[in-house]
């Protein structure tokens, strides 16, 4: 294993290394961008949160990052609650196609009854 | 017809209250994830807020008892749908 630090052999495996990456960028899916991005912030997380560098950050700052995951999922859902009520409360009432339909409705059911189908 | 028009005011008052309570819940949750660490250690503010790990542990709470209502609900519709020979 600890031959790629051979100082001989480690351009051979850097190229090798570059070219992989090229292919893996190049042929990137959506999916894997997301998890990328999304592992990339996770780290940034962990590393702010538990101080992994040592960077010795102001204590707000680190207060402030540890209940970041949280914080995001539940601005999300209230978000996706505030949407889905808005959406309720503006969805306008087609009158005249509502009347249609339970005519339509009312005319199936007669319909079907005749033809000998038990309600 | 007379029930169109009432049904749209339940909508309104449910959608929008929906959107009301999203908006407060954001506001307090901002301010107590966001807002609190930079506010002085001795500021009144504080006795609004509980505890900084609270924040965590109550949306943790939430979502649990959110999984079970809709594992309950899940559970009582498919044991009332069972049928004695076989499962459609």
């Amino acid at each position: 294993m600890w031959i790629i630090l051979d100082p001989k052999c480690r351009g051979f495996f850097n190229y090798n290394f570059a070219l992989y990456l090229c292919t893996v960028f190049s042929t990137m899916t959506k999916l894997l961008e997301w998890l990328l991005g999304a592992s990339l912030i996770g780290m940034a997380w962990g590393l702010v949160t538990f101080d992994l560098l040592d960077l010795q950050l102001p204590p707000q700052y680190r207060e402030l990052a540890w209940p970041m995951p949280v914080y995001l999922l539940v601005v999300f859902g209230c978000y996706s609650l505030a949407t889905v009520g808005y959406r309720v409360a503006t969805f306008n009432d087609c009158e005249d196609a509502a009347k249609e339909l339970q005519a339509q409705i009312k005319e199936a059911k007669e319909d079907l009854k005749k033809k000998g189908l038990k309600m | 017809s007379e029930i169109d028009v009432e049904a749209t005011g339940a909508d309104q008052a449910v959608g929008f209250g929906l959107v009301g309570f999203s908006l407060s819940l954001f506001t307090y949750y901002t301010i107590w994830v966001i807002v609190l660490p930079f506010v002085d250690s001795d500021h009144v503010i504080h006795s609004y807020f509980l505890p900084r790990e609270y924040s965590v542990i109550l949306p943790g709470v939430a979502a649990l008892i959110l999984l079970l209502f809709v594992g309950t609900f899940i559970g009582v519709v498919t044991w009332k749908n069972r049928k004695p020979k076989k499962v459609d």
